[in-house]
This record gives C-alpha cells, sequence and structure tokens, in this order.
C-alpha cells in the first residue's frame, strides 16, 4: 500500500503534474508516487504550504485527532485511539452497532433467510420481559456491526476512512451488501462509480481485509471549509471537517457539538 | 408570487415546505414552523439567484440537499455538500430547524454549499 517517498530539494516551485504528484513545501519538493495517479491537478493544487493547504501531515493528523478524541470522551461518543506497538503511528477507532432493514443483506441470497432469523432470535431471547411491542420491532431490523478506522495516509497525506462490517453473528458483509447500505444521500452518486468510491481494501497497519473510502477527491470537498474558515480567520480541526463529510455516507453520525466544541492544533 | 429567480415551477409544487422567503405570507406567523435559510455558494459552484429561503424545521438537510441539487440541475454524477458554521457538514438527516438553534444569528441559518465528483 505505501509506495516510496523521495525527497528531493529544489529551490524552484514545481508546478507540473503528471503521473506523479509535486508537493512544494518551500524550498524542499517531495515526489509522491500515488497510487491511483491518472488524474492531472492543476498547478494550484500543489498543497502550498499555507493555512488552506487541503493536505496533512501527520504529526497535524495525530495532533487533530487527540482534540478530536477529548470530545468524544466528554460525551461518550465511543472513539479511541490504537497506538501501533513499537511506532509512532497510531489511528481512530469506532464500533457501532446500527440495526438495518433484512432487505440490505439480501445480496448474499444463501445466507439472509437463516441470517435474519438468527439475528432475530438473539434479540428476542433478550427481550423477554419486554412488551410485545418492542418484540415486534426488533423482528423487523437486523442488526449490524461496522468498525470504524480513522488512518493517515502518508502517500495521499490525507485521512483515509477505513470500515469492516459484519452481521452479529460475525459473518463479514460482502461488498454488495456495504454498497446497499450507503446512506440514500449518496447512494445515487455511488452508483455511478462504485468501485471509484468504496473497495475492499488491505488495512495498511492491521493487514487485514477492510474497505475503505477512496480518499483521491478529498481536497475537493476540503477545499471549500478550508478556504470559508481561512476567509473569517478562524482555524479548524481538519478531522472534524473531514469526517463530517465522510462519515454520513457510511451511516457514521458525527455530532454536532464537535463542530463547535474541539478546537484546532496549534 | 413575483420574484426574479428562475425557479422550476416543478419543484415549486414538490416542495411546498421550501418557499421564497420573499414571498411569506405576511400576517400569518410562520416562525414556529420554518426557518430562513441563506444558501451561499463556495468553490466553483453554480450561484443561486434565489439565496433566502423559508424552509420548514423539520425539513432534513438531505432533503434540502436534493431540492438545490434539483434547482442547479447537478447531473447524477455530481454530489452537493453542505457546510454549517463555515466548516461542518452535517449529517443528512439532521433537521434544519436544530441548525437553526445551533448556528443560526440575526435570524437565519446560514449554509454554504459546494459541488463535486467527490469520490474516487
Amino acid at each position: 500500500m505505501h509506495l516510496g517517498i523521495f525527497k528531493i530539494t529544489y529551490n524552484r516551485t514545481a508546478t507540473h503534474f503528471m503521473d506523479d504528484c509535486f508537493v512544494n513545501l518551500g524550498e524542499e519538493v517531495i515526489l509522491t508516487l500515488l497510487q491511483n495517479s491518472g488524474t492531472s491537478k492543476s498547478a494550484n493544487m500543489a498543497g502550498e504550504r499555507n493555512p488552506a493547504s487541503c493536505y496533512l501531515d501527520e504529526r497535524t493528523f495525530q495532533l487533530c485527532c487527540q482534540l478530536f478524541l477529548q470530545h468524544s470522551e466528554t460525551i461518550q461518543d465511543g472513539w479511541s485511539w490504537e497506538q501501533i506497538k513499537g511506532t509512532d503511528e497510531g489511528f481512530m477507532k469506532k464500533t457501532v452497532l446500527m440495526p438495518v432493514k433484512p432487505s440490505v443483506l439480501h445480496k448474499q441470497h444463501e445466507y439472509s433467510i437463516q441470517d435474519e432469523n438468527m439475528v432475530t432470535d438473539d434479540i428476542q431471547a433478550n427481550v423477554e420481559d419486554e412488551t410485545a411491542g418492542v418484540q415486534a420491532v426488533c423482528e423487523i431490523h437486523a442488526v449490524l456491526r461496522y468498525e470504524y478506522h480513522v488512518l493517515y495516509s502518508c502517500s495521499y497525506q490525507i485521512p483515509v476512512l477505513y470500515f469492516r462490517a459484519s452481521t452479529l453473528d460475525g459473518r463479514p458483509l460482502s461488498l454488495e451488501e456495504v454498497w446497499s447500505n450507503v446512506h440514500p444521500n449518496y447512494r445515487q452518486r455511488l452508483q455511478q462509480g462504485p468501485w471509484d468510491t468504496l473497495t475492499q481494501q488491505e488495512h495498511p497497519l492491521l493487514g487485514q481485509p477492510f474497505f475503505m473510502l477512496h480518499p483521491c477527491r478529498t481536497e475537493e470537498f476540503m477545499k471549500p471549509a478550508l478556504d470559508l474558515a481561512q476567509a473569517e480567520n478562524k482555524r479548524m480541526n481538519y478531522i472534524v471537517t473531514w469526517l463530517s463529510v465522510v462519515g454520513p455516507v457510511l451511516r457514521l453520525d458525527v455530532p454536532l457539538s464537535y463542530s463547535t466544541e474541539v478546537s484546532a492544533p496549534d | 408570487m413575483s420574484d426574479n429567480a428562475e425557479s422550476p415551477t416543478e419543484t415549486q409544487k414538490d416542495d411546498p415546505s421550501i418557499q421564497h422567503a420573499a414571498t411569506e405570507q405576511t400576517g400569518a406567523s410562520d416562525e414556529k414552523k420554518k426557518i430562513d435559510v441563506l444558501l451561499k455558494a463556495v468553490g466553483d459552484a453554480p450561484i443561486m439567484k434565489t439565496k433566502k429561503w423559508s424552509v420548514e424545521r423539520g425539513r432534513t438537510v438531505q432533503s434540502l440537499a436534493q431540492f438545490i441539487s434539483r434547482f442547479l440541475k447537478l447531473e447524477a454524477s455530481e454530489q452537493l455538500f453542505i457546510y454549517v458554521n463555515q466548516s461542518f457538514a452535517p449529517s443528512p438527516d439532521q433537521e434544519v430547524g436544530v441548525l437553526f438553534e445551533c448556528f443560526g444569528s440575526d435570524g437565519k441559518l446560514v449554509l454554504h454549499y459546494c459541488k463535486s465528483q467527490a469520490w474516487g
């Protein structure tokens, strides 16, 4: 997953993009080889080191995450930091149980009916003393387990959202099932190019199969927010803004209070 | 209704809960049911000729985004993004009334929007 990063010193601004992305950071030019290159970028997206840069260095990523996690702790939002032993790398993690309509799981035909019954049995066993009305509601929905990871990508210099999803009995969801559970607000755009959007990918730190929301065009939705904040002389927390945009696509809720209570790193 | 905006009549018929703020009925106290929303384009998003809208509090961000997308005639491959408080994307299921309570000022809620082919 991680490709080579080479450091070359220039004293001129590199503005030419072909398959590689040149990022000008003052007098240093860092040559990064992008995995899914092919989209040409204009020179002014070279990511010059100014407050409105769409790129994020790893240190700032970690600072933003720590501030994010403080608020998560306050409101019991369930996020935690996972440090990779022996390194200074880490990621944010959160697990969510979400009820979904059983039709989300209909993609794998041989499993669907059996899964629904198993899930229903589990829930009914837990609500024996509840009223019939509650049991009726439980029978309608299946419950999925989503585990979200917020990682830093060295090659893209931005955060990336990884996740894995399974039923309660541990069966991993297929790619088709995951696509069918994308929030309706984004589903049409997803259907235009599902393989560009959400695919299976090996987790770069854990080496396990995950799904990933493609990061190539992160700057397209980050840049407007960054420009707005800069125009108002406000510093923003990159992770809060970024996660508020990508989270809901995958049914991950980012409460409004993050917007007002989480500060930007110094 | 008199206005100088080019609004597709179909959206007017489909969304009675989203109306031009300028055409509110006088005398009707809609403050409780509707809030004023000011839509501002960022990036290279098309600018709406009518920027100020009266929206029912219970309307979700998603339905407002759909309204704007239809109004701007976005293509299926384009995604609309909405920001509140300059740099936060509210959940599509969030009610605009709640956003107004949190971020409204001078009697209106300012929302910024942009569009992109953002995924991939």
